[in-house]
């Protein structure tokens, strides 16, 4: 009970602040709030130095911070000359495409972003569960009190980082929260080689990174999952995923996906060098296929396949394990049986021309039997025969 | 005469190249003291795509404002050597680079050598130390870069040493020479520095495997369909068919067999005139039987089989003790 009130008071909260986390917010209190499944928005400043407790929490996560100094991220080719000047600690850059080829973009858009002050973070390169939303320019580097060695540099830095747990709870980074401050939501900026004045996009990039963070975007959702035995023509034979089914059958099989977007359930599209994967396997798999999408309705989009199943007989199950950065995650696993052919599902003896010597040989002994039996019945001892063997003997 | 300039955005949108297109006091390379418009110049001509925009416009924007000359950082007296370890100061490759200008060759860095690269930094012409002074390393393919950063004296004199162990793995992979740029920045209001030097390709022992970065990343799968077992196949038919008459020839044989050793039907109408019936019945269900199996044989299941077996069997049963009687009762009359 007291685990799920936290959930919901700090669901509702949202934003963790990051300057004290008090003594009763310990790291492994978060930790256990992700495991929950809530969400968990982190703002830091490079005002003042990131607390023992956070460091240690984001080592955790494998997001590393400058251990102890108050530290900026400092650019002395992207800054803004009206409010940073001298100091260059005020980092002018567009809104970050999409992370690589084949993943969604969440936070992409024209326009200058206004970043004041960011602690920069530097990822492990060992998880896939993190990913950065917003890597510093090329030229850019930490600077703080104490220059001693810099440990990551350019667009090794990430301004905002985000971790997305294997239960799709989602711990975002943001290094400078002053951008969210409302004096840059409405800023006017000048670089160094701009000629005139630009507006900042702070808000709307706020708007989309907030929608992120708390699993308004980016989260999926599994309608229906139907398998069906089908005839040559794609149509379903008997019922509606049965839970056994023969080796060597056709199958079809079909998965309805929806995401969330800012206005409710809309149909999930993959990105195109993307493909959504069934893993149709026994201990390791038989089939990975990619699903194509086969239909849409209003709020999702149906994506199937169709295939022979292997002629393996023994417990198979449908898998669909769809992770990539920024989307939640899908995990879906559905067992079937697979028997053998039964007695009676074989070819027949004579649809085998390999067998047609030994057919012809039993029915060829019957009709000699048959005649065997007539002609001892009814044949009468020939002279000649008797006298043939009288004369052997 | 006006010098075609190659713009890098094509066709020039920026509406401050478009005026630097059309003066042309701006194309006359003017040997004093501005040797901002010199490099810019001359960076300008080189044909080399890899142009750096930053380089270009820095030039352009000093231009422009001729009252207000901001102050740029850069570097002269640059060096950049390849040499062994423990090897003397003469020997391996050593190259000297033009103040702000970049080095026509490419340096080839091999397993054992170690890359040294020194400068001074100056702003404007003064050597001074700068906060920022990298040598940025840039993978032309996949767009990666890592800077290293100078260890410079009050003096502005910088140095760098780089061996093939200091690059990241990604670097060892790239079969492209990178674009070794050098970053010169400070606070204030000087104009940074970020421009190409040279080019850098890296050397390596090729009969050593290309380390890889073990990182597991989420995304799409190679495909799996699976192979299925070769499915039986019969031999030619023309192989079976000669079988199947090798097998037929059989019959007539016997049947030829039987005829010479004087089988014939001559009682025939001797036991229909005796026991017609029995006979008839007798000698119809053994072939009734035949048919039993050869419905069995084609789709019967054996719970059909049985009853008809049953039924016909004793129909046979007890209509041939009646004709086998006739037949013996043929055989103790010495007919047999």
């Amino acid at each position: 009970m007291r685990w799920f009130l936290s959930f919901l008071f700090l669901g509702f909260w949202g934003a963790v602040h990051a300057l004290s986390l008090g003594p009763s917010l310990t790291p492994k209190l978060l930790l256990d709030f992700l495991k929950k499944e809530g969400n968990i928005l982190l703002g830091l400043s490079g005002k003042a130095a990131t607390p023992t407790a956070i460091n240690s929490l984001l080592q955790e996560l494998e997001i590393y911070l400058p251990l102890g100094r108050s530290s900026v991220v400092v650019d002395h080719f992207n800054y803004d000359t009206l409010s940073a000047a001298e100091k260059h600690d005020v980092l002018l850059l567009p809104r970050p495409t999409s992370l690589r080829q084949g993943v969604k973009s969440f936070f992409s858009g024209d326009g200058i972003l206004a970043i004041p002050r960011a602690v920069g973070q530097s990822l492990g390169i060992a998880s896939p569960l993190i990913a950065p939303i917003l890597r510093a320019p090329e030229t850019a580097y930490p600077s703080s009190s104490k220059d001693d060695d810099i440990f990551a540099t350019g667009t090794q830095l990430a301004l905002i980082s985000a971790l997305q747990a294997r239960n799709s709870a989602r711990f975002t980074v943001l290094g400078s929260v002053e951008a969210l401050e409302d004096k840059w939501f409405s800023a006017h900026v000048k670089g160094p080689k701009d000629q005139k004045q630009l507006p900042t996009v702070n808000r709307e990039f706020a708007k989309q990174l907030s929608a992120w963070a708390f699993k308004e975007t980016g989260v999926l959702r599994v309608g229906e999952i139907k398998h069906h035995l089908s005839d040559k023509d794609g149509a379903i034979v008997g019922d509606m995923n049965p839970k056994i089914y023969r080796i060597k059958n056709d199958i079809a099989f079909h998965i309805e996906l929806s995401e969330h977007g800012f206005d409710g359930w809309v149909p999930f599209d993959v990105p195109s060098d993307d493909a959504l994967q069934l893993d149709f396997t026994m201990l390791s798999p038989f089939y990975r296929l990619n699903l194509t999408p086969k239909a849409s309705t209003k709020n999702s989009t149906i994506f199937g396949t169709s295939f022979t199943l292997p002629d393996q007989h023994g417990i198979f199950s449908f898998r669909i394990n769809y992770r990539r950065p920024f989307l939640s995650n899908i995990e879906e696993k559905h067992e079937v049986t697979l028997r053998h052919f039964a007695h009676n599902e074989y070819p027949r003896s004579w649809e085998i021309t390999g067998a047609w010597v030994w057919v012809t040989g039993l029915w060829s002994v019957i009709a000699g039997f048959l005649a065997l039996v007539i002609i001892w019945l009814y044949s009468a001892p020939s002279s000649t025969a008797g006298v043939r063997t009288k004369k052997i003997q | 005469s006006h010098k075609t300039l190659l713009c890098p955005n094509f066709p020039c949108r920026c509406p401050i190249a478009r005026q630097i297109c059309q003066t042309s006091d701006f194309l006359t390379a003017s040997p004093q003291r501005l040797s901002l418009l010199a490099f810019t110049t001359e960076i300008i001509l080189d044909y080399d795509m890899r142009l750096s925009w930053q380089v270009l416009s820095l030039g352009l924007l000093a231009s422009v404002v001729p009252s207000a000359i901001a102050v740029s950082w850069g570097f002269r007296d640059a060096t950049v050597s390849v040499q062994k370890k423990g090897a003397g100061v003469g020997a391996g490759v050593q190259e000297k680079i033009l103040e702000n200008k970049r080095l026509p060759q490419v340096i080839k860095l091999g397993e054992p050598y170690t890359l040294k690269v020194t400068l001074t930094t100056q702003e404007g012409e003064s050597p001074k130390k700068p906060h920022q002074a990298f040598l940025q390393l840039k993978d032309p393919d996949t767009g990666l870069d890592i800077s290293y950063p100078f260890s410079v004296k009050d003096n502005g004199k910088a140095r760098l040493e780089l061996m093939q162990d200091d690059l990241p793995i990604q670097f060892l992979r790239s079969l492209h020479p990178f674009d070794a740029e050098v970053i010169i920045g400070s606070f204030g209001s000087s104009v940074a520095y970020h421009g190409t030097a040279f080019s850098l390709q890296i050397e390596r022992n090729t009969a050593a495997p290309i380390p890889s970065p073990e990182a597991e990343r989420y995304g799409k799968l190679k495909e799996i369909r699976h192979i299925f077992n070769p499915s039986a196949k019969s031999p030619p038919i023309i192989v079976t068919l000669v079988f199947v008459v090798v097998v037929l020839a059989a019959s007539p044989i016997l049947a030829g067999i039987w005829v010479f050793l004087g089988a014939n039907l001559n009682h025939l109408p001797v036991a229909a005139k005796s026991a017609p019936l029995p006979h008839v019945i007798f000698v119809g269900s053994i072939i009734g039987l035949e048919g039993i199996f050869f419905m069995y044989y084609t789709c019967w299941t054996l719970f059909q089989t049985l009853p008809a077996v049953l039924a016909v069997g004793s129909i046979t049963f007890f209509s041939g003790s009646r004709a086998l009687s006739e037949v013996q009762g043929r055989r103790l009359a010495g007919l047999r």
